[in-house]
């Protein structure tokens, strides 16, 4: 059936000299208000969330110094597990999964912490993070594009081995981290934000480019809506799930480092249930779980939701099962507004 | 039971003036339909002339604004499709809504399972579904086979089946031949046929006019949500006639006009297949296309002419035998290899093998190309649209604008999206006239896999004069269908699969339809001689 | 068509760049797994051999089970109880497969059961799921030391042994209360372990029932889940939602680091921290006094070697002099101890990492 939709001539006027380069104005003006239209249940829901803090601890939230600072603390801890949510967003954009996130993140963190690794200094452990998480990433993507398995078994399988090569190097002890550069990171602050913060910012929007502006995205986002279709068009399907998947190792490298910076330490027990938020946050936050179509702005805000909650309950010095319960709640509310708005435009103006 | 009891005067379903209106669009327009028991009535009408909404409003569906509809006698209204099962009216849709996973007796009993006390009674229900798989002559089918493990036509006898097991008295069929090979139609026929001879009812939907003559008894023909002609006889109504009330145009514009060539240049041709074999699929077949040159494959599913494509353009890897393209070898199984060469591909499947149906039609024109047009890595969506609005254009592609998403257009433009693909010349800047790739350059082989399936008869002609246009300007095209027709009328030079085989090659103005059609069925192997 | 001649060459170029990168790695990573300058620890471990139980007996054989070792506490309580036995000429010590679930140490101790030891040591998954098990061995005639996480049938064990979490809160309660007595405004913060567990109740209601003795009360408990992480993120959001803290009961020293990163990372230090079970970390600070926290209470790993002692003197069927000829007791609750600057030193011997 064509019903015809109605929807305006959006052609381009013309060539002109416009189309020849490209401005920053022009190259972010198409999709400036399109995060916050296809996430507006999560603007209502983060609304929803600060007018309770207002109403149930009206100290912090209507004292100006005191929300910035309880928000830069929900800011910092969300600056880990958003990382992670961001890497995630594309893996399951071009219809994957990484169950692996979490034991990516404690085996680099504790990659980087032994007393040899420590020895070398913090350019030394960034990079062993890095390496750790990207490497393992790339091991992942092979498994599942030369390998042909499903992605949900062959990252469970590096869940499970990464968080035993995790438990197995730092003999299930704490790595304390006595290199001060390192814990500096959560400690020092730029322009007045967290360094933490300005970390998970800037991969936020290096990500938005990624995803949006890049072919590496637009491949990506191909695979996941119509895998034999890119693959028929030409596009290098395998060469490109190799690399979301060492992006999203990646991504584990540097929330790695953040973690043991927060944490003073190294652990096999860091990023735990990891993926599991972050898958929650990027579902929440309107990526497709089936793939095709998704955005950076949806899992931030996803992240952001949860930490919020998180916050809110325990500045109202609220048991954790109450907490639990409202983050179900919180998931299945989300998802209906999302559904209901893709099904109200799907009906066309009525 | 004689026909002639059957088919007795008063008609056992009518409709007068329908109307249903969805937001933007007034879908039927005051429709007429009359249905005798024991007929096959055909509807007849292109994509968009209200066929689809029609057929929901018969299967409960939808609701009509307006009209009235009497079955057996009585002014009916079905408020849901359940309503209508069980009032007697069975719709099988074109993708059929069949569960893979599931045994055929299983998917036979469907919704109404044959239980006690919440168990399901398997053995009873295995019996049921062989009964009435007996009753449509298909015994054959196993009822315990898990349906996703069976061919197409015996999908389509599964979802009769199904409609059977609700005694459905009239039952509407939506293009069941289109996934059909040829002996799989004529076995639908004989069902069909032994259906009405039992009273049983049968609106059959088609875009091919020649099953019409065969099957049908009498036509209805839907034109822009109105019913252009009413109870046509099937078997003397012209073609001509049945194509203008569809279209207003006369058959003969069809095919564009074959371009006279001069004889072959010398050199290489454009594209030399040499040898080529995969097991069980095709045998050492060696085919040479030059270019500005359409050379058309007929064979039906099953001949291995899809799996030759895909073999070609690397989707597939060659067993032996290589592919050159100007007398350069292409590394098998390697698309973007081929892609990077100047080979471009139109799958078989439109919908789950070329497009992105939720992306919008700039997104999927430009999807081979997209990384030509970007710089340093970075894509130019203003740039794509530009030069995939130029294509739309040079396509008429029908409606405009290219942000909206590929899966509001109809089929004809979905496979316009698809050619228009490979079109684009990466080194061209927009705006200097010449988006287009030249021959010389960018795609210069296209691979086209049943271009024309699923595409109404108006569109149809705008693909072929496409397809023509595309090689006068140099572009080979190698083409595969089933419509021995389309190939004999489109292509300059035809090759005849049978069975992973090229049986036969020749000029197409030197075969006829009875021919070809007899080489790709299993005709006399008598006038067989090889290439 | 430069196009293409740039994609040709940055291959290349991508190709050389991505071996360099991987032999770089290879050179990074494998040199940075090695964690051997670490110190040995838990070799030193003395058991009070005052008790004239030493003496050598029998040769008895003493199977131990125990849980998977997924973090610095269990990993000390299999070390702990290894060292001990290899002090015993007539202990003949043997740790069974470490059990990833109930289900598998359920059968790890039924295939134990089948060798006959003297003695059974099982620190159960779960206690509820195990008792069957201990049982079992129970009426194979085979005593058996339940450690820790207690079975629900007093005839599934000989004798239960395991350290006090009602005293680990209690005594944390009575430090914390002693230095804040007479100040009933003072904001007391409790970090718990994984609320769900008995002994995060315990230790919860033991340093509640302290706290009222100084007419005190706990304003902010926040759960943790006995890692890093989560005490990081926990001591973050208590932080925000008390600006002003005098005192915080962290009821894992694991935790702890976190907390203390997160103390630090908000720029707080006008409270302190009790600290729970003496890790290493944690003793090194309260003897430099480099950190909040001042105290700790002990809930030590070393249990597991006196449950092998205990294990032995029971299977060669003597008792401790010092019972009055009585019988080995049945029920054995460690009391916790609490270390401040002062004695730290004599605690030092059961810090684990």
């Amino acid at each position: 059936m064509t019903e015809p939709v109605d929807v305006a001539d959006h052609r381009p006027a013309g060539p002109g000299p416009a189309d020849r380069g490209w401005s920053f104005s022009q190259w972010f003006r198409a999709d400036a208000s399109e995060p916050v239209r296809r996430n507006l249940g999560l603007v209502i829901v983060l609304i929803v969330l600060y007018a309770i803090g207002a109403w149930s601890r009206p100290d912090i939230f209507l004292h100006a110094d005191r929300l910035w600072s309880n928000e830069l603390t929900v800011l910092t801890l969300a600056s880990s597990i958003g990382v992670v949510a961001i890497g995630m967003t594309f893996v399951i954009i071009s219809g994957g999964i990484d169950l692996s996130v979490g034991a990516l993140l404690a085996l680099a963190s504790v990659w980087s912490t032994t007393v040899a690794t420590q020895s070398y200094g913090a350019a030394t452990m960034v990079l062993a993070a890095l390496l750790v998480g990207t490497i393992a990433g790339v091991v992942n993507g092979t498994l599942i594009a030369y390998g042909r398995m499903a992605p949900f078994i062959a990252t469970l399988a590096m869940m499970v081995a990464a968080r035993g090569l995790a438990q197995k190097i730092s003999g299930k002890t704490t790595q304390v981290v006595s290199v001060h550069a390192i814990t500096d990171i959560a400690q020092r602050k730029v322009l007045g934000l967290p360094l933490l913060v300005v970390i998970f910012g800037v991969v936020a929007v290096l990500a938005w480019v990624l995803l949006n502006r890049t072919t590496f995205g637009r491949r990506s986002a191909a695979i996941g809506g119509n895998g034999e279709a890119a693959r028929l068009a030409g596009i290098n399907v395998r060469r490109t799930q190799v690399l979301i998947y060492a992006l999203s190792g990646l991504c584990c490298g540097i929330a790695a480092i953040m973690v043991t910076a927060q944490a003073n330490s190294g652990s096999s027990d860091h990023g735990n249930l990891y993926e599991l938020q972050a898958i929650a946050a990027v579902i929440i936050g309107g990526t497709a779980l089936a793939g095709g179509r998704g955005t950076i702005v949806g899992s931030v805000l996803g992240v952001l939701v949860f930490t919020q909650i998180t916050n809110l309950f325990i500045v109202n010095n609220l048991a954790i099962e109450y907490q639990l319960i409202a983050q179900g709640v919180i998931i299945v509310a989300a998802v209906l507004v999302q559904q209901f708005r893709v099904s109200s435009l799907r009906r066309g103006p009525a | 039971m004689s026909t002639s009891e059957t088919m007795s005067e008063a008609p056992i379903l009518s409709l007068t003036g329908i109307v249903k209106t969805f937001p933007g669009v007034r879908a039927l327009d005051g429709v007429e339909l009359e249905v005798l028991a024991g007929e096959v009535h055909c509807l007849l009408g292109q994509n968009g002339a209200g066929k689809s909404t029609l057929i929901k409003v018969l299967a409960g569906v939808h609701r009509p604004d307006a009209g009235s509809m009497v079955w057996r006698g009585e002014e009916v209204s079905f408020n849901s499709p359940l309503a209508a099962t069980k009032a007697g009216i069975s719709t099988i849709y074109q993708e059929l809504d069949l569960v893979d996973e599931l045994t055929v007796a299983e998917n036979i009993f469907l919704g109404h399972e044959q239980a006690a006390g919440g168990f399901i009674r398997r053995g009873q229900m295995r019996a049921g579904a062989k009964a009435v798989l007996d009753r449509l002559g298909h015994g054959d089918i196993p009822a315990t086979r898990k349906v996703g493990k069976l061919p197409a036509a015996a999908k389509q006898i599964v979802s009769m089946g199904r409609a059977l097991s609700h005694d459905a008295q009239l039952l509407v069929m939506d293009e069941p031949s289109a996934v059909l090979a040829h002996d799989e139609v004529a076995n639908l026929f004989r069902v069909i046929r032994d259906l009405t001879s039992r009273g049983i009812a049968v609106i059959y939907i088609t875009h091919r006019l020649e099953e019409i003559r065969e099957i049908g008894d009498r036509v209805t023909v839907l034109k822009d949500g109105r019913t252009s002609a009413v109870n046509l006889p099937a078997r003397s109504t012209g073609t001509d006639q049945l194509v203008s009330r569809m279209t207003g145009r006369t058959i003969e514009y069809i095919f564009p006009a074959r371009t006279e060539r001069a004889e072959a240049p010398a050199g290489p041709p454009l594209l030399e297949v040499v040898d080529l074999s995969r097991a069980g699929e095709f045998v050492d077949v060696s085919l040479t296309v030059r270019a500005g040159e359409i050379v058309g494959i007929a064979g039906l599913v099953g001949s291995g002419r899809s799996e030759l494509l895909e073999t070609i353009y690397g989707a597939r890897p060659a067993q032996s035998g290589e592919v050159r393209l100007d007398g350069r070898r292409l590394p098998p199984g390697r698309v973007p290899a081929a892609v990077r060469s100047g080979l471009g591909l139109a799958p078989e499947e439109r919908k789950s093998q070329a497009l992105i149906l939720e992306d919008p039609i700039y997104r999927n024109i430009t999807l081979a190309t997209f990384a030509h047009h970007a710089r340093g890595g970075i894509t130019r969506a203003s740039l794509e649209q530009t030069v995939a609005a130029e294509i739309a254009d040079d396509l008429a592609l029908q409606p405009r604008g290219v942000r909206r998403p590929v899966k509001t257009l109809s089929g004809g433009n979905q496979q316009k999206v698809v050619l228009g693909r490979w079109l684009l010349d990466p080194a061209v800047e927009p705006g200097s006239g010449a988006a287009r790739r030249r021959a010389s350059r960018g795609t210069r082989l296209l691979l086209l896999d049943e271009p024309t399936r699923g595409v109404d008869v108006g569109a149809r002609a705008d693909l072929y004069r496409v397809i023509r246009r595309l090689a006068d300007e140099g572009m080979g095209v190698l083409m595969v269908s089933s419509e021995v027709p389309e190939v004999l009328g489109l292509a300059d030079r035809v090759l005849v699969m049978r069975e992973g085989r090229v049986l036969r090659e020749a000029p197409a103005a030197e075969l006829d339809e009875e021919t070809v059609l007899d080489l790709v069925m299993a005709g006399s192997l008598l006038e067989v001689d090889s290439p | 068509m430069t196009v293409r001649v740039t994609n040709r060459y940055s291959a290349g170029r991508r190709r050389l760049l991505t071996a360099v990168a991987v032999v770089a790695a290879g050179v990074v990573l494998t040199s940075c797994t090695s964690n051997t300058p670490k110190s040995s620890n838990s070799g030193s471990t003395s058991s009070s051999s005052s008790t004239g139980a030493a003496a050598t007996g029998k040769k008895v054989r003493i199977l131990f089970s125990g849980p998977v070792a997924d973090h610095g506490f269990l990993a000390a309580i299999n070390s702990f109880a290894k060292a001990e036995a290899a002090k015993y000429p007539d202990v003949d010590f043997k740790a069974l497969e470490a059990a990833a679930d109930a289900p598998s140490q359920i059968a790890a101790v039924q295939t134990a059961i089948a060798e006959k030891p003297d003695a059974l040591i099982i620190f159960p998954q779960d206690g509820d799921q195990l008792t069957g098990v201990g049982k079992a061995a129970t009426a194979a005639g085979i005593p058996v030391i339940n450690l820790d996480r207690k079975f629900n049938d007093a005839s599934a064990y000989r004798m239960f042994l395991a350290g006090d979490n009602y005293k680990v809160g209690f005594n944390a309660g009575t430090y914390i209360g002693q230095k804040l007595k007479g100040k009933p405004n003072s904001v007391i913060g409790e970090i718990t372990g994984i609320a769900t567990l008995a002994l995060t109740k315990e230790r919860s209601q033991g340093f509640k029932d302290a706290l009222a003795i100084y007419g005190l009360k706990v304003s902010r408990q926040v759960n943790a889940s006995f890692t890093v992480q989560s005490g990081q993120q926990a001591m973050a959001n208590l932080l925000a939602a008390a600006p002003h803290l005098d005192a915080v009961f962290n009821h894992d020293d694991d935790q702890n680091i976190g907390s203390e990163a997160a103390a630090a990372q908000a720029g707080r230090k006008e409270f302190f921290i009790v600290g729970t079970a003496c890790s290493n970390t944690m003793l090194k600070h309260i003897k430099a006094g480099d950190a909040r926290i001042e105290a700790d209470v002990t809930f030590t790993p070393a249990i597991s070697a006196t449950a092998v002692s205990m294990a032995r003197l029971i299977a060669q069927g003597r008792s401790m002099p010092d019972l009055a000829g009585l019988p080995m007791p049945s029920n054995m609750l460690i009391d916790s101890e609490l270390v401040t600057k002062d004695n730290v030193a004599q605690f030092e011997k059961f810090g684990w990492d």
